[in-house]
This record gives C-alpha cells, sequence and structure tokens, in this order.
C-alpha cells in the first residue's frame, strides 16, 4: 500500500554548516539571555553570581528580548552573535 | 516513536483500519482519535480540488519546512475531510502562516492556546459548516475536519508535538479542532468579513490563536445596556493572557442578545468603544507581584484600572450560535493577531 507521507516538507534552511570555534567558558563573553518572562532576570542573575566563583564576569551581560511571546528579531540575535562567544537562555516559564 | 521516511510517498504493508490507526500512532502522526489512510489515490482526489493554488507557502514553525499540497492532503485525508473542505484547510493554514499571527510562539507556548477559525461568506452554506446551535460543539463533519486538518498539519508537518515543541501547560480540548461559522443569516450587522474588506460573495477564513470559548450567561437583561454591562464584566479577567493587554480577543454575541442589542441602537463601532473603555480590571484584582511585573513591560493602570485590549479594533465582534440566552469571548494568547484569508475558489 503506497500513502502520503503527512510529515513531508522541504527543508526551509540551506542546510550549511558553519564551523564554530570552541567557546572557552572560563574567559569568553557570555549574554544571558531572558525570554522576559517573570523571573527570568532573577534566575540569570544567580548563574552570573555562581559563574564569578569560577571566572570573570565583566564580560558576562544581560540581554532581553522585548516581548515573551514573540520571538527574538533577527537583529539582536545576529548582535548577540557578534559580541559573544555563548549564550545561556532562560526559557519557558 | 518509529522514524518516518523522509520521502514524500511512503510503501506501508497492506493493513486495515485498525492496523493502520495502530502504525500511525506509532509514527507519531496522529492526536489519539482514529484516522483515514492517506492512499495515493485519496490525496490526489484533495490535490485535484485546489490545482491552480500555486501560491507556495511559508515554512511552517516550529520544524521550518515548506509543505508540498500533497503531505497537506494527506493531513486532511487523515483528519476525514471531503476533498471539497480542502481549500479551507489551506487558507486556514495561509492565515496561521501570516507573520503577526506568531505561529511559532502560539505552538510552542505554555498557554493553551488553539487555532481558533472562523469561516464566513457563502461557502458556509455550501459545506455545511455548523453556524447556529452548538457551532462550537460536535455533530458538524466540516466544522471538525476543517478544524481537525489544521491541527494535524501543525502536528505532522509543524513539528509541534505535545510535550516536545508544543509546551503547553494543559493543553485545551480545542486543540482536536476549533472551526464554527459566522451567522450572517441572524447577525443584524454587516458581516465580519466585509467590514473586513472583503466582498460579501467571497469566503473567508479568519484565525486567531485562541482560549477555547468562555460563555457569557445573560438571562435576565432585557436591554443592550443590561447585556453590555454582563459581557463587559466577564471579559474583564485577571487570570486571562488578555490581562497583558497586548493581543486581540473575539466576542461571539448569540443571536438572541444581537437582536436586543441592534433594537437599543448598539453598532459594532460602538460595542468596540465601549468594552474597551470598560472590559477592565481593577488594580485590586491584581497581585501586588503581577502589578511590577506588568510595569516592566509598560502595562500599567489608567486611573486604577487596566485595560485588556490594546486597541477597539483589537476587539473582533460578531455574531455566531442558535437560540438561547449565551454569547461567548474567546480570549487570545496575547502576542498575536486575526488574519482573514479568501478561500480560493469559495
Amino acid at each position: 500500500m503506497r500513502i502520503v507521507n503527512p510529515t513531508f516538507g522541504v527543508s526551509a534552511s540551506g542546510g550549511e554548516t558553519v564551523a564554530v570555534k570552541p567557546v572557552d567558558w572560563r574567559a569568553d563573553p557570555i549574554a544571558l539571555f531572558s525570554n522576559s518572562k517573570p523571573n527570568a532576570r532573577e534566575l540569570l542573575e544567580g548563574i552570573r553570581a555562581r559563574l564569578a566563583d569560577l571566572r570573570p564576569v565583566d564580560n558576562i551581560t544581560f540581554v532581553h528580548k522585548n516581548s515573551a511571546s514573540q520571538g527574538a528579531p533577527a537583529e539582536l540575535i545576529e548582535q548577540v552573535a557578534a559580541n559573544y562567544r555563548g549564550a545561556l537562555l532562560a526559557i519557558a516559564d | 516513536m518509529k522514524d518516518t521516511p523522509e520521502t514524500e510517498l511512503i510503501d506501508i504493508p497492506d493493513v486495515d483500519a485498525e492496523a493502520w490507526n495502530e502504525l500511525a500512532l506509532e509514527h507519531g502522526w496522529g492526536d489519539g482519535m482514529p484516522l483515514a489512510i492517506p492512499t495515493q489515490a485519496a490525496v490526489d482526489k484533495f490535490v485535484a480540488v485546489c490545482r491552480g493554488d500555486n501560491e507556495p507557502f511559508a515554512p511552517v514553525s516550529p520544524r521550518q519546512v515548506v509543505p508540498t499540497l500533497g503531505s497537506l492532503a494527506a493531513n486532511a485525508v487523515m483528519a476525514g475531510c471531503k476533498p471539497d473542505y480542502f481549500p479551507v484547510v489551506l487558507a486556514a493554514l495561509r492565515a496561521v502562516l501570516t507573520p503577526n499571527y506568531n505561529l511559532h510562539g502560539t505552538l510552542a507556548t505554555t498557554h493553551p492556546c488553539a487555532p481558533m477559525l472562523l469561516v464566513s461568506g457563502p461557502i458556509r452554506q455550501t459545506l455545511d459548516i455548523n453556524c447556529g446551535s452548538n457551532c462550537f460543539g460536535q455533530g458538524w463533519r466540516a466544522n471538525a475536519t476543517i478544524g481537525r486538518a489544521l491541527q494535524l498539519i501543525l502536528l505532522n508537518v509543524g513539528g509541534a508535538k505535545p510535550g516536545l515543541m508544543d509546551r503547553a501547560t494543559h493543553g485545551s480540548p480545542a486543540k482536536y479542532a476549533y472551526c464554527f461559522g459566522e451567522n450572517e443569516e441572524e447577525s443584524p450587522w454587516t458581516p465580519y468579513h466585509v467590514r473586513r474588506g472583503f466582498a460579501a460573495g467571497d469566503s473567508v477564513v479568519t484565525a486567531m490563536a485562541g482560549e477555547a470559548p468562555h460563555n457569557i450567561n445573560d438571562h435576565g437583561s432585557t436591554s443592550g445596556e443590561g447585556i453590555m454591562t454582563t459581557i463587559e464584566n466577564t471579559i474583564a479577567q485577571s487570570g486571562a493572557n488578555t490581562i497583558y493587554g497586548k493581543g486581540p480577543y473575539v466576542l461571539v454575541l448569540g443571536p438572541e442578545h444581537a437582536e436586543t442589542l441592534h433594537r437599543d441602537g448598539w453598532t459594532i463601532e460602538g460595542m468596540q468603544n465601549r468594552l474597551f473603555e470598560r472590559a477592565r480590571v481593577h488594580v485590586s484584582r491584581v497581585s501586588k507581584e503581577n502589578q511590577e511585573s506588568y510595569a516592566g513591560s509598560d502595562h500599567v493602570p489608567v486611573n486604577d484600572y487596566y485595560k485588556i485590549a490594546p486597541t477597539p479594533d483589537d476587539i473582533h465582534i460578531l455574531v455566531a450560535g442558535g437560540a438561547g440566552k449565551h454569547s461567548a469571548w474567546i480570549p487570545s494568547f496575547g502576542g498575536t493577531a486575526v488574519p482573514s484569508v479568501r478561500i480560493a475558489g469559495g
């Protein structure tokens, strides 16, 4: 029996791979990215405080999107990619 | 869960209905209820109805894949649609793919929103879409299967798997199917789609990421003023996403409430303005913590009240349902819009 695949679709992305330099989590700039839900900032502040025991934190900064219900704009993602070597995201509620 | 091949056509063993459903569930293709088999022959009948609808589809979130007419038709077949329903399903998909509908956010959220589909225009009668008594409920094939087909597309093509990419805390029965028609015949006002700029002879699907309908019971009021008082106080809820004041909502007036409101001179614009001003929540009904949270996103009370719609135009009013002193309001997810799309050939 032949059926039509109900999940079939063509990938919208080009599928290209990008060579990424390994992140040095002990020294590299890191973004703490908030999804703008209540308490996300407090959660990320706690992570920054814990990281202070392990590494310098003057290059660990907070970033947030403007709406909890909308995706982050492409410009913001590009800005984070350009300025940081890694990002820790607060997701969900 | 079994992996699904990445080809558009799949050869499976000859199966009866029971074995088919087991196979479909093993692949994660279903919503838990029985599914029809999307044989190539069945799918071809659906695709034939939409030949000529060549406008490409945007990628479907969250998987971000571009569907084919065949894979969309497969889901409509599985949902139990008739081929003639397929143009409505495609228009519904185009509506939720409108960028400001925010499909990804509405599928991935913890909020229990589902894609509410409102059908307006002549196709309601051609396809026997229920616009009257029990229009949100069971019993009409078109309502049930058109709504279900869109949900299956979002599940199978979009990849919004419950518990994985669909992160709803509770979800909603509306996630099985959420489609109804406007009761234009018993509405004293201009049909909704005409107010949105379509021709009366057009058939149109309107979508909103909404909660299941909330009932508004008013058996006692015999005046428009009385009914509006009940409506505005029912909508003024501190626990709905509308409290953030950043999204639309739909008010579905039952024909009896609509008749009384119209008799007493209420216009659509007048009701929108009244609800914008008076469907509001006093600060005493909002916790201090939430007040601080809302202030952080620039949503502050005006004269000690939180408004719950951004503008009067974000309040969408129409007539549907049958006899009885009930209306309904449908709060949205919030960060979404209410796009309307003309049904090709409808």
